[in-house]
């Protein structure tokens, strides 16, 4: 009895245990082969990329690389092409020549010389005529601050956490991970802001920003999703501001690896995705389909022929006369990060997704990276398969759009350039008029069209919205929107919550918007972009006039302007501020990452730049 | 046959003796009488029937984006023709997402999700820690010493931040995913097991079979398992609840179920910023995890209750 009652309930036990076991044996055989799948997403997984490069801006630049690879850079001791000098206590900074050489590679650079003519006088002199000066100038990355404050902090160090400006506030506190607090600068030169405390904080949900915004705890926010448009908009203590949209959303491939070698591949999955069906389920009122790469606002962004129409039966054909007409399996790679060029970044993924495999049956696997990782792994023509971002407009110039993603100094991101891109984008960048451009960046749109490095999907319409009752509310097409001159209806204290965290506040080695628009608060340019608009206007400069040519920038400083900490701006500020960024063997050349990714995207090139290995 | 087998229950009440009644139907009595137990075993016995029959359940393909396919909004509330919704409109109980997907349909499918990842990532874990328990406990010495030191490290981390450690140097996927959470859930069952097999490696019965000449193995499995069984049942069901949880939080994290795979922490993460906008998506996914959970912790509670003899009343 005692033993039959044993044997039972052993039978029981290992029958319970088996029914655990059993599904698991099963699973066995599926789960080996995915994991040795995995390897492929390793660069995802290794995040020690340096976080900095938040915005699409980032690394675009890499100076050279062509000449590069020339092995000649065995290089004899490198003998500087150029430097500071100061003479009668006025800085001149130069290179020898525009064709001078370091390190076995020529200077790449735009500018020959920036020089002091006299305290209130800056002299920009160009290696070629340079009709975007102005819109460079104006840049945030260019925001000027004293010599002596460049020289104490040497080049880094304070230098990103307390910038000193002329702007119409100062950095009163910066709690990492929590805000940053501006006060008010009474030595303003222009209208004094209207808060005396200005706050930025930051959250990455959508959900969480309209949160405090209703709650009221902030008095704006960036960036409200687009399904809450109309909720702010019927809501009366709330005001919604759209920001045009000047900017693109992309899916990139890489023409390096298979099978985006083929030009056909890469046209059947232009054909094979209708972008009309994402923009219009996926992005807020205001967007539109990119029917180019470039938005329609920027001069001469759309000539040419327009983008290849959603054509299904004729992808699959090209597909399979490329050898796929079965599809293939590929990855499809982008950072859940909301921008005004993709506000549902997992939404948008899926339904790439979930079209290619419908129409071309193509099967994705979706690769969410880290920001900071993805954007390395872009620009170093790492990712395999597609992969989703986009740009925002820093200045309103073709050059801005296409010559950072196709031209000679662009990033790997799509692979190998297209020579005969890369020369028609050389050619129009040197010509001032837009009438002369015109013919040159059709020409070039029409090659886009033709490699198809990319698919355009669409340039998104994004909003911020505020209380109702600050007045001067305003919204900017190139995300830098001027809170001085809004008043949180009455209140002393002005709270703007984004996105994410500044990285740092020296903008001359900050590509991402976040970052820039807290730059300008605090620093200004020579020039600024008008308030809501993308035209250039005085800053710090009353003038800048070039000669004939466009070869020679000469600008005048304001009289009276005083840096927040109440010392008087002059021209050595202005040589100075450009200097550090411009001559990478200085040793004040250090910023954050010491990529000044910006520098070398706008004025082509360092000076005394070691080659790349 | 019938009446042969009646003859002897007649005869019964002429012994007035009742045969002991088996420790295992003790248990299950006991089990049965508390309510909770139940309930909880019910919500198990409906999930695994939701899995089983989804493909007849569920109304659309979870995976099937329906723009072009039905005039219907992305993330449109539950319309539910019975409650009055119009009936041209075409009927999604519990909306759609933000990919024009049928919600009812993704929840039904993510029960599979769920369950296969319960069961799995359980039934890994028991088998490994039931192997290394045996081991050290019966094996002893230094043996013991080293496997469980190394279980104590493993302890010693945060549950969910080893599992992400470990994902993401597998990479992500539900794969990767469960096999972290079982491997960081071993040591519960190596513990349970070893403390059996201490218990019971010295009884006198152990020794006989060891002198009657029972291998090691034998013993084990004669004499050890059937001990150590119940405690690894409660912990298991347990455990199952646990790893569910632990899933869908990696998923939420985006290193689980990669989509389009229906699975109720993507689905969640994917859809937290409308919590506002379109609650629907974000409270039927929760509700689903808890409900799942809540079952699995009810049973397991149930179970230890009804198997372990000094909480017998």
């Amino acid at each position: 009895m005692r033993l039959a009652h044993v044997s039972w309930r052993r039978s029981a036990a290992l029958a319970l245990l088996l029914a655990l076991l059993i599904p698991l044996l099963a699973a066995c055989g599926g789960s080996a082969p995915a994991t040795t799948e995995q390897p492929t997403a390793a660069p995802a997984a290794a995040t020690t990329a340096p976080e900095p490069t938040a915005a699409p801006a980032a690394a675009t630049t890499a100076p050279e690389p062509t000449a590069a690879a020339e092995p000649t850079a065995a290089a004899p001791a490198a003998e500087p092409i150029g430097g500071l000098k100061e003479d009668n206590g006025l800085a001149v900074a130069s290179v020898t020549a525009c064709d001078a050489e370091y390190a076995g590679q020529k200077y790449a650079g735009l500018i020959k010389e920036i020089a002091a003519v006299d305290k209130s006088t800056v002299r920009f002199t160009m290696c070629s005529p340079d009709p975007a000066f102005l819109a460079k100038v104006a840049f945030s990355s260019f925001g000027i601050q004293p010599a002596a404050h460049i020289q104490e902090t040497g080049g880094g160090g304070d230098l990103l956490n307390k910038p000193i400006g002329t702007g119409p506030y100062a950095v009163d506190s910066w709690t990492k991970g929590d805000n940053v607090t501006f006060k008010r600068n009474d030595n303003y030169w222009g209208e004094k802001a209207k808060a005396a405390t200005l706050v930025f904080r930051w959250s990455t949900e959508a959900a969480q920003r309209l949160l405090e915004l209703q709650s009221g705890t902030v008095d704006g926010i960036d960036n409200v999703a687009p399904d809450d448009f109309a909720k702010v908009k019927g809501d009366s203590s709330l005001q919604l501001i759209e920001r045009p949209a000047l900017n693109v959303m992309y899916v990139g491939m890489n023409n390096t690896y298979k099978p985006f070698d083929n030009e056909k591949v890469r046209q059947a999955i232009a054909m094979g995705i209708d972008r009309e069906r994402i923009v219009k389920n996926f992005y807020p009122a205001g967007s539109e389909v990119a029917k180019y790469f470039t938005p329609c606002a920027i001069p001469n962004g759309c000539t040419g022929d327009e983008w290849y129409k959603f054509d299904p039966a004729a992808a699959k054909k090209m597909l399979a006369d490329a050898g796929f007409p079965n599809g293939f399996d590929t990855e499809l790679a982008y950072r859940d990060v909301v921008r005004g060029y993709l506000p549902q970044p997992n939404q948008v993924a899926e339904d790439i997704q979930a079209q290619l495999k419908q129409n071309l049956n193509i099967n994705i696997k979706i690769n969410k990276m880290e920001s900071g990782a993805f954007l390395a792994a872009a620009s170093a023509g790492q990712l395999q398969g597609l992969f989703m971002l986009g740009w925002g407009a820093d200045y309103p110039d073709q050059t801005n759009f296409l010559d950072y993603h196709f031209g000679t100094g662009a990033s790997k991101s799509f692979g190998d350039k297209f020579d005969d891109l890369t020369a028609a984008l050389k050619q129009a960048a040197a010509l001032a008029g837009d009438d002369k451009r015109k013919p040159v960046y059709e020409q070039a749109n029409n090659l886009i069209k033709k490699h198809i490095p990319m698919v355009p999907v669409a340039h998104g319409g994004s909003a911020v919205a505020f209380k109702a009752d600050v007045k001067g509310a305003h919204t900017s097409p190139l995300g830098n929107e001027i809170f001085a001159q809004m008043d949180p209806g009455g209140r002393d204290t002005f709270v703007w919550m984004q996105n994410a965290e500044p990285i740092s506040m020296y903008c001359g080695d900050e590509t991402d918007g976040e970052s820039l628009r807290a730059c300008n608060m605090v620093t200004e340019g020579l020039y600024a972009y008008e308030k809501g608009g993308t035209k250039s206007v005085p800053a710090l400069a009353t003038a800048c006039d070039p000669n004939a040519d466009l070869t020679v920038w000469t600008c005048k400083l304001r009289d009276g302007v005083k840096f927040s900490d109440g010392t008087p701006l002059t021209a050595n500020d202005v040589v100075t501020t450009y200097y550090v960024q411009w001559d990478a063997a200085s040793p004040l050349h250090k910023g954050n990452t010491g990529a000044f990714d910006y520098f070398s995207g706008l004025w082509g090139g360092f000076m005394n730049q070691k080659p790349a290995k | 046959m019938a009446t042969t087998t009646t003859a002897p229950a007649a005869s019964a009440p002429l012994t007035q003796m009742r045969a002991p009644e088996s420790l295992w139907r003790q248990a299950i009595r006991a089990f049965f009488r508390q309510r909770s137990a139940v309930i909880g075993l019910t919500i198990i016995v409906l999930l695994v029937l939701v899995a089983l029959l989804a493909p007849l359940l569920a109304p659309y393909n979870p995976e099937q984006v329906l723009i072009g396919i039905e005039d219907v909004q992305k993330r449109a509330a539950p319309c539910i023709h019975l409650l009055g919704c119009a009936a041209d409109q075409p009927q999604h109980i519990m909306g759609t997402d933000g990919n024009n997907r049928d919600e009812w349909s993704r929840i039904i499918y993510g029960a599979r999700v769920s369950l296969y990842v319960g069961f799995l990532t359980v039934g890994f874990a028991i088998i490994l820690g039931v192997l290394l328990g045996a081991l050290a406990g019966y094996v002893g010495g230094w043996v013991d010493n080293l496997i469980m030191r190394v279980l104590d490290v493993l302890l010693a981390f945060p549950a969910l931040l080893l599992a992400i450690a470990i994902v993401s140097v597998l990479g992500p996927g539900l794969i990767n995913a469960m096999l972290a959470i079982a491997i960081v859930s071993i040591p519960a069952y190596a513990r349970v097991m070893r403390a059996s097999v201490l218990a019971v490696k010295q009884e006198e019965y152990v020794a006989a079979a060891r002198v009657v000449g029972a291998s090691p193995l034998a013993i084990l499995l004669q004499h050890v398992m059937p001990n150590a069984i119940s405690p690894l049942i409660v912990q298991g069901t347990l455990g199952i609840g646990t790893a569910i949880l632990e899933t869908a939080a990696l998923s939420f994290l985006g290193l689980g179920a990669q989509p389009p795979t229906p699975e109720w922490g993507s689905m969640l993460s994917a859809e937290r910023n409308q919590v506002f906008s379109a609650p629907h998506l974000v409270f039927f996914p929760g509700l689903a995890i808890m409900v799942n959970v809540l079952g699995f912790n009810l049973l397991g509670d149930g179970l230890r209750d009804a198997l372990d003899p000094r909480l017998r009343r």
